[in-house]
């Protein structure tokens, strides 16, 4: 009774964790492009400190009464154009996100479904190419888990930035910088290497 | 704006290959001489930047040189000529700035001959038909002195930047002479548009 059961299930598994390969890569990536954006917000924000540090008056600049203003207006205008871009990128996250979230609630779901024909020692049993149903559902939930944070964390910082606020900008990219976490990004690689066999088995 | 570099190419075989002549045959070849002086100037404000950027790192803040006095490094023994070398680099770009302007101010004379003609050729009140769409005549001499001071105060900031940038200890003022380089505070966003515009109008970019 349970083995048309587990098939299911292993087929949404394996689903589950090529889709989660996929967006791993798309994730990076989207990552990698946000970083010389959050570098150039910093970039800005410190011209716009240096600009107001400065008594435009006192220095050779006192030629072009219109200067600081014009510099400003430039200034904000790129940091706008930045924060939009990263705005951007935060939409791909986002869909990185709900590709996996929707994809791991679908396992959970059909698994919820059947837990009736599935006796412990189903879900629990493992072979030399197939972890059980079990690890395997935890390891989704976790990876899920972590795009989830990260995704939020990264929303909260870009939403509390504004293009008068210099400090909050200046500091942006060593916050944003700090909520990288190597060590839950390599366990989802360990996940993938350790769901291989599995995935690659009919 | 470098990628738009590529939309308009203006060769002598598809100036001749249109038919227009006379003043809007002037006019639509000044078009075409202000996009490319424009990617000319943002072509040498790139470069000056790098320059600029590279006369203020080499100088660096005065707390490091007086750490480098301090150890006499010889390391840092080759600074002044090195220096020396890129601002004459700067000094050579904003030269061809210069020149850049010069040929838009030539520019805006020979439209405002082609405005003199016409009011010769016509009444005052210029002609009774548009040369290409919608604009008369006196519009193209006033867009390009709209395009002309922008440049020609951008120029004299970048004339005050090369002055001072080799002269200035605070890091702050350094920050602003790059800053103000890179942004181009005179050449306001409106002048892409204004530029567009002219394009539009002469037939360079279709309707």
């Amino acid at each position: 009774m349970s083995k048309p059961v587990l098939t299911s299930l292993h087929q949404a598994l394996r689903k589950s964790f090529q889709c989660l390969e996929n967006n791993q890569k798309v994730w990076e990536n989207v990552l990698a492009e946000c970083s010389p954006l959050m570098v150039s917000l910093g970039n800005l924000a410190e011209q716009s400190t240096a600009l107001s540090n400065v008594q435009i008056s006192n220095t050779p600049l006192r030629a072009f009464p219109d200067l600081e203003e014009r510099l400003r207006f430039k200034l904000l205008q790129a940091t706008d154009t930045v924060l939009n871009k990263l705005s951007e990128k935060m939409s791909s996250l986002q869909s990185v996100r709900d590709a996996i979230s929707n994809q791991v609630s679908a396992v959970f779901q059909l698994y919820e479904q059947s837990t009736d024909s599935l006796d412990l020692l189903t879900v629990t049993e493992r072979s030399a190419i197939a972890p059980s149903v079990a690890d395997m559902l935890e390891w989704l939930q976790d990876a899920e888990r972590h795009y989830r944070q990260q995704f939020l964390r990264r929303k909260t910082l870009l939403q509390t930035l504004r293009a008068d606020n210099l400090s909050l900008l200046e500091s942006a990219p060593k916050r944003w910088k700090s909520l990288e976490s190597p060590s839950a990004e390599d366990n989802i690689t360990d996940t993938l290497c350790k769901v291989s066999f599995f995935m690659e088995s009919p | 704006m470098e990628g738009e570099s590529g939309d308009i190419t203006v060769t002598s075989a598809n100036r001749k290959g249109s038919a227009v002549t006379g003043s809007a045959r002037k006019i639509k070849d000044n078009a075409a001489d202000w996009h490319n002086l424009m990617l000319r100037w943002e072509k040498l404000n790139e470069d000056g930047f790098k320059v600029a950027a590279n006369v203020v790192n080499i100088r660096g803040s005065p707390s490091d040189r007086q750490l480098a006095h301090e150890s006499s490094s010889p390391s840092l023994s080759s600074s002044p000529a090195e220096l020396q070398n890129e601002c004459r680099k700067l000094q050579d770009i904003v030269h061809k700035m210069v020149v850049v302007v010069m040929k838009m101010e030539r520019l805006l004379t020979s439209q405002r001959g082609i405005q003199d003609l016409e009011e010769f050729q016509f009444a005052p009140e210029g002609r009774k038909s548009p040369l290409f769409h919608t604009w008369n005549t006196k519009q193209f001499e006033e867009l390009s002195q709209v395009l002309l001071d922008a440049f020609s105060q951008e120029l004299k900031l970048k004339q005050t930047i090369l002055q001072e940038l080799a002269h200035t200890w605070t890091s702050d003022l350094c920050m602003v002479y790059l800053s103000c380089w890179l942004h181009q505070p005179f050449i306001p966003p409106e002048t892409r548009l204004t530029l567009e515009a002219l394009l539009l109008e002469t037939g360079h970019r279709p309707l």
